[in-house]
């Protein structure tokens, strides 16, 4: 069924369309740029105006990074720290979540405000460091994925979401004689995919992307993760004081190539993907959105 | 470094607060603390029982871009020849103060501790972190090197006092002692009639408008300016000490470019407000009204990348530029390098105009003879020991050794800064050539080079290896410089420098694009005064003059 457009309408959707392709456009071209540029020479790179497709190809930045030796170390520990991570994630936030959910559950309101305490305080850095240095997971994977395993946001917003699925369905489950445990796996889970979806994501671009951490509790270079490794290279050109003193072959010029190159490395990953994720992560948020 | 749970309680608020926080859940590890810190640990402890047993050092004496390998050959052969073992910390170099403070402050201290900001000897003498080093110490173990700091570097040991103590070893830097370049677009220069390189700054003028008005580039189009951000200090030194060292950097923040401290009649004055640098802004203001400033001088002249290239030049906009290093730009051949191109900086603008010609100048003469382009510091980072070190005499005494070795012992310094001999370098008669010359500075670090020389920089020996560099240097980089004050920590610099710094960028950018009259300096020093300026210069004076003694 065709739906005839008034003039309004067709006005109001070339507002939208070039809008909407505009703000493609906004986002598209420095990544164009950025992938230009890892392929293409210095003098390419050195001079004015964008570089949108590359015209003449250098694959020296690519070969750069490439050749640097903790990068594929350090892309494992990523690839574990995510996988990880995201799986501890989405457990420990869903077994704390499911339970909040139930209106049945003693104190319920209570819990549900001690969750909501952590959102305002935190200890601080040095405490943090401490804790990690003495309970002993200092310098391993865990302090990377243990400290922020659960979210109070993740949790809140999981939990509006399960409280938002009908109670009934639960009840005729029940009536057909499943106990909790299968009401949690056969009901609430299969239909929570969405919210899965979206902690999951969440969790895990935020996995991937995370350094600051790894550089506070990880003391071993072997051990670090992917963005710490590179962003130890998209820096190493900007620091004059490394000239200083160490003479004068020491330079540390470091070609945008290079940093252009390692930033696709990083980047591709989660550019893969996203797109087969984004579906669920609408659908997710929205849900999660709204209030039960 | 491994874990370590040696711990010095009552270190910093901050220690105390978490420990506080930490005596209800972990009571053992407070009673460790108690004790004393070593006893009880199971970490590698052996020190100082048998004088036949090595030495253990936790070191953080480098520059960590990467972690040192301990079964490097560089770090075998320096344990073997000092009997010592080492143990590397690795801090992440561009986040040093943020890790190294958390580190700090949790208790945990290496033995030897490079001070990557001078501005924090005092914190961490009042943190009871570093320890005095006395001058018969360093004379007894290392008469060498306190010889050569006393003949070459003698302001170097100001920078390492406190209230009189010697907290460090002072640590050189040799491309300090040359000012930042000043290059021409020789090429440019010639095609509009001039045959000497500019000297004056009626000369630099005149060049200016023909590269302006007379088409250098022959493109038929009026693109060319005569100058971008990066000569400006060179311009603002014809008139005085320069007001603002580097354009870009003050322009992000960076308020130790433009609070630059100089002398005045014995006493430590303020560069940016000094009333020579209205004269020295009146002049940039006619220039730019003229057209000789590239407009986007503002976002200056490097667009992108390393620091010191000049998109600007390499794109034929502008025909000088500056602030780099002799070394960047150096444009004769290693003749002992066979693929060698010139500096770096100098290669990427020959690979953007072949045809280009790019000559070292000389820093304009104002019209009161002043002239200059800054210079670097001279001093390095110093390197510490602390308090947890000096329990054990013998690492003091080791620290010193290996300094002292580092400058008396050539090939063990080649050794130290380049690697391994006859793998990462060898010696062809009394020609130092170097194999692996395209390491990284992490991959450098990795291989053990420049981690175990104590930021030992000894010029003689850098003379003699990079024997054709320094020639070079010599030849085009003895220019007229201004080098800096050392003046000690001050409350108030923290207190405003950002404000000061905001202040002299707006009023410097302002008045050069004619956005404010040249007068509006007047108004702008009574603002810098006004705003915590007066109260800086007087602290800084005062510091200064208790440091050096007077």
């Amino acid at each position: 069924m065709r739906h005839r457009r008034t003039t309004s309408d067709t006005v109001f959707l070339v507002f939208v369309y070039a809008f909407l392709g505009a703000l493609s456009l906004a986002s598209l071209l420095p990544l164009m740029q950025a992938i230009t540029i890892s392929l293409s020479p210095p003098e390419v790179v050195n001079s004015y105006g964008f570089h949108l497709i590359p015209t003449r190809f250098d694959f020296a930045g690519f070969e750069r990074v490439i050749h640097y030796d903790t990068i594929w170390t350090a892309y494992g520990n990523t690839i574990v720290r995510t996988l990880l991570g995201t799986a501890i994630t989405l457990v420990m936030t869903f077994l704390g979540a499911y339970p909040l959910s139930k209106r049945t559950l003693p104190n319920r309101k209570l819990w549900t405000g001690i969750v909501v305490l952590t959102m305002f305080f935190s200890g601080g850095m040095i405490p943090a460091y401490l804790l990690i240095k003495n309970i002993g997971i200092m310098n391993s994977i865990w302090a990377l994925v243990l400290p922020g395993a659960v979210s109070a946001f993740m949790l809140l917003i999981v939990r509006n979401f399960i409280m938002a699925l009908p109670e009934s369905l639960e009840e005729s489950a029940k009536i057909d004689g499943a106990n909790d445990i299968v009401i949690l796996f056969r009901i609430v889970l299969p239909l929570s995919l969405p919210i899965i979806a979206t902690v999951g994501l969440y969790a895990g671009v935020g996995h991937w992307n995370a350094w600051f951490d790894s550089m506070i509790y990880i003391q071993d270079e072997r051990k670090q993760v992917l963005q710490m490794i590179l962003r130890k290279i998209l820096l190493e050109g900007q620091d004059v004081s490394a000239e200083s003193g160490s003479g004068v072959h020491a330079q540390a010029v470091n070609s945008e190539t290079v940093k252009m190159a390692a930033l696709v490395v990083s980047v591709l990953p989660i550019l893969f993907v996203y797109p087969f994720l984004q579906k669920y992560f609408v659908k997710g948020t929205l849900m999660g959105s709204v209030k039960g | 470094m491994r874990q370590t749970t040696r711990r010095i309680a009552g270190m910093t608020l901050a220690v105390a607060m978490s420990a506080g926080l930490l005596a209800g859940c972990s009571k053992g590890n407070e009673e460790q603390t108690g004790q004393g810190a070593s006893a009880s640990t199971g970490a590698s402890q052996g020190a100082s029982s048998a004088s036949t047993q090595p030495i253990a050092l936790e070191w953080l004496g480098y520059d960590s871009y990467g972690q040192p390998d301990p079964n490097s050959s560089v770090v075998k052969m320096v344990e073997k020849k000092f009997n010592a073992k080492f143990d590397f910390w690795y801090v992440d170099s561009q986040k040093w103060e943020d890790n190294l403070n958390v580190r700090l402050a949790s208790g945990e201290m290496p033995d030897v501790l490079k001070i990557t900001n001078r501005q924090n000897l005092p914190k961490y003498v009042s943190q009871g972190i570093i320890s005095p080093i006395p001058m018969e110490t360093l004379e007894k173990f290392a008469p060498t090197y306190v010889k050569f700091l006393n003949e070459n570097y003698p302001e170097t040991w100001d920078g390492v006092k406190y209230q009189g103590n010697i907290y460090a070893i002072p640590m050189t830097n040799l491309n300090g002692s040359y000012p930042t370049v000043v290059i021409w677009r020789k090429d440019w220069l010639d095609k509009v009639g001039i045959t000497k390189v500019p000297e004056t700054i009626d000369e630099y003028e005149q060049a200016f408008a023909k590269f302006r008005n007379d088409d250098p580039d022959q493109d038929g189009k009026k693109d060319t300016y005569g100058l971008s951000d990066f000569a400006l200090p060179n311009i603002l030194g014809a008139y005085g000490y320069p007001g603002i060292s580097d354009f870009k950097g003050a322009a992000k923040g960076d308020a130790s470019k433009s609070i630059q401290f100089t002398m005045k009649d014995d006493n430590v004055v303020i560069a940016a407000i000094q009333p020579e640098m209205k004269e020295a802004l009146a002049t940039l203001q006619k220039w730019y009204k003229a057209g000789l400033i590239d407009p986007e001088f503002v976002t200056s002249e490097n667009t992108t990348g390393y620091w010191a290239d000049s998109q600007a030049f390499y794109n034929s906009k502008i025909g000088i530029t500056g602030m780099s290093m002799f070394y960047h730009w150096r444009n004769e051949l290693n003749p002992d390098i066979p693929d060698d191109a010139g500096g770096g900086q100098y290669k990427a603008f020959k690979e953007s105009v072949p045809s280009g010609e790019a000559v070292f100048g000389v820093p304009a003469v104002g019209p009161n003879g002043a002239a200059g382009t800054p210079m670097w510091d001279t001093a390095s980072h110093p390197i510490a020991i602390t308090t947890q070190a000096m329990k054990d005499p013998q690492k003091l005494e080791l620290l010193l050794k290996m300094i002292e070795a580092a400058c008396t012992d050539y090939e063990y310094y080649l050794t130290l800064t380049n690697g391994q001999k006859d793998v990462d370098w060898k010696l062809d008669e009394d020609k130092f050539i170097n194999l692996t010359a395209s390491d990284t500075l992490a991959e450098a670090n990795v291989k053990g080079k420049n981690v175990l020389n104590a930021k030992v920089s000894y010029d003689p020996f850098i003379k003699k290896r990079d024997a054709f560099d320094y020639q070079f240097a010599d030849k085009y980089a003895k220019i007229a410089g201004y080098s800096a004050v050392y003046v000690p920590n001050v409350e108030a610099y923290g207190k405003y420098s950002n404000t000061l710094n905001k202040l002299t960028v707006d009023a410097y950018f302002k008045i050069i694009t004619g956005g404010a009259d040249v007068d509006a300096f007047d108004k702008y020093v009574a603002d810098f005064r006004a705003n915590g300026g007066d109260e800086l210069e007087k602290e800084a004076n005062e510091a200064y003059k208790t440091m050096v003694g007077k």
